[in-house]
């Protein structure tokens, strides 16, 4: 497997968070990291991205990538417009010509190109939230990390901004690693579902969603209550 | 909203009448020129000096004046807070010479001003010691207060450093600058002033406003004020027309 981790372990002073944690993670394929709330979810992201070290283990292949981030807010800078947002990012990885072309190839793909020049105060939470992935989406990388994407977002943009995920992902692949604590969530975006039990939070179990083949309501409703008895008997 | 800034105008053209009706009312019951003269000799004072053929020297030096004190101010507290921003040893350097700035009384940084340099310095240095604070501060606060999430985004997207400081440092510090620029021209202006009467520079608005004291000449004072107060106006427009400028043009 090109990208994984290997026999995480991270405490934090005498309490263990992470306990030997491997994941492997499938090329273009979206691996969602599915476990109760504060069971070290994002600690174990924050180890895959390199903002925090490891106590022991590996992190394989992803490092060396360019990797983009989605974050539960949408860290959009206030005083630049949607066009400048995304340049922000993009100035290191491209000329200016090519940065014209990236952010309006990206905003007509998903019919936004009339908020080119709006600025963030002017947009919705979910909005902002979508010109958030899009940014991602049009930086030049492999990798595609999420943070609990659509914590912040109410139920009619949470399926919205959803959607819009969907559609990015379709059109441009990425291996995608979404960390969420929302099984509906996980089962409507991973193709692999990795559940980690409480702290110590080690892999429970891997789980092949075979909800996003076959669009079957039943097999998800079983997935859940799969997922369900799993997490209660944690 | 409209409503309510139309009748804030109102409230301070009102509050503006009432005023200078005072003004005319006190004037005409204590009739004494010397205490407290009338509109109309502080008109006369008024077309009297601006008639004056060195009226645009004075102003003009002591634009100057506050210009370049103001220039070396903003200059200064920028370096320095966005040193201090970064270095922990010159912060605290920073501190006490800050509360020692901020605790003594103006009259003594002058009286010093006056012992230590030439006539034409100490205006704008009494300007300089009086904004300069504020004006680091407000640096400094705008430096600290960039948002940790925006910085670790770029961080992590690997955003060069010089992009992130003309992208994220400066603008965030022009947007705090922005708030005190008005009151920290305002006051620049008036110490520069004040600094003015006590050394008498040879072309200065201090300079005439002591000279009409010494005469007793009241009506000139008034006319003076009456002027500084418009070139204050003035300068606040000038202040907020090229912060609506940097506004539009990058930092909406």
């Amino acid at each position: 497997m090109k990208y994984s981790v290997k026999n995480i372990v991270k405490s934090y002073d005498s309490l263990r968070v992470l306990d030997n944690v491997s994941i492997d993670f499938t090329e273009n394929k979206t691996t969602c990291i599915l476990g109760p709330s504060g069971c070290g979810k994002t600690t174990l992201l924050n180890i895959i991205a390199g903002i925090i070290e490891k106590d022991s283990g590996e992190v394989l292949g992803i490092q060396n990538e360019d990797i983009s981030f989605v974050f539960q807010e949408d860290r959009l800078i206030e005083w630049k417009n949607i066009r400048d947002n995304m340049a922000f990012v993009l100035k290191k990885k491209m000329s200016k010509s090519e940065i014209e072309s990236t952010v309006d190839k990206f905003l007509k793909l998903v019919n936004l190109k009339e908020y080119k020049y709006y600025y963030p105060k002017s947009l919705s939470g979910g909005m902002r939230q979508r010109i958030s992935i899009l940014r991602a989406f049009a930086y030049p990388s492999k990798i595609l990390i999420m943070d609990e994407p659509f914590k912040s977002l109410d139920i009619n943009n949470k399926r919205i901004v959803m959607e819009f995920f969907k559609e990015l992902k379709a059109l441009e692949n990425r291996t995608c690693i979404v960390v969420t604590h929302d099984i509906d969530e996980a089962l409507d975006l991973g193709d692999r579902i990795i559940l980690l039990s409480e702290k110590p939070s080690k892999v429970k179990r891997v789980i092949k969603n075979i909800y996003m083949e076959t669009k079957d309501e039943e097999d998800k409703k079983d997935l859940k209550l799969q997922i369900e008895s799993e997490l209660i008997n944690d | 909203m409209k409503n309510y800034i139309l009748k804030d105008k109102e409230f301070s053209l009102l509050s503006k009448l009432i005023l200078i009706g005072l003004w005319a009312l006190l004037s005409s019951l204590i009739d004494k020129e010397v205490i407290l003269p009338s509109i109309k000799s502080t008109i006369l004072s008024l077309i009297d000096i601006v008639k004056d053929p060195s009226f645009s020297g004075i102003i003009l030096h002591s634009l100057i004046r506050s210009v370049i004190g103001f220039i070396i101010s903003i200059l200064l507290a920028m370096l320095l807070g966005i040193i201090s921003s970064y270095s922990r040893f010159i912060y605290s350097l920073m501190l006490p010479i800050l509360n020692f700035l901020s605790s003594i009384p103006t009259m003594a940084i002058i009286i010093l001003a006056l012992i230590w340099l030439d006539n034409e310095f100490v205006p704008m240095f009494v300007g300089f010691i009086m904004v300069f604070p504020i004006l680091y501060e407000t640096v400094l606060k705008g430096i600290l207060n960039v948002d940790k999430n925006i910085m670790e985004m770029a961080k992590l997207y690997k955003v060069e450093r010089f992009t992130i400081i003309r992208d994220i440092y400066m603008p965030s510090i022009f947007i705090n600058l922005s708030s005190v620029m008005t009151s920290a021209v305002n006051i620049n202006l008036k110490m520069v002033i004040a600094g003015e009467v006590l050394s008498q520079p040879k072309l200065a608005i201090g300079s005439n406003l002591q000279m009409e004291k010494m005469y007793l000449n009241t009506s000139g004072v008034f006319a003076w004020i009456i002027i500084i107060l418009g070139i204050s106006k003035i300068l606040g427009y000038i202040v907020e027309l090229i912060g609506k400028i940097a506004k539009e043009d990058r930092w909406k």
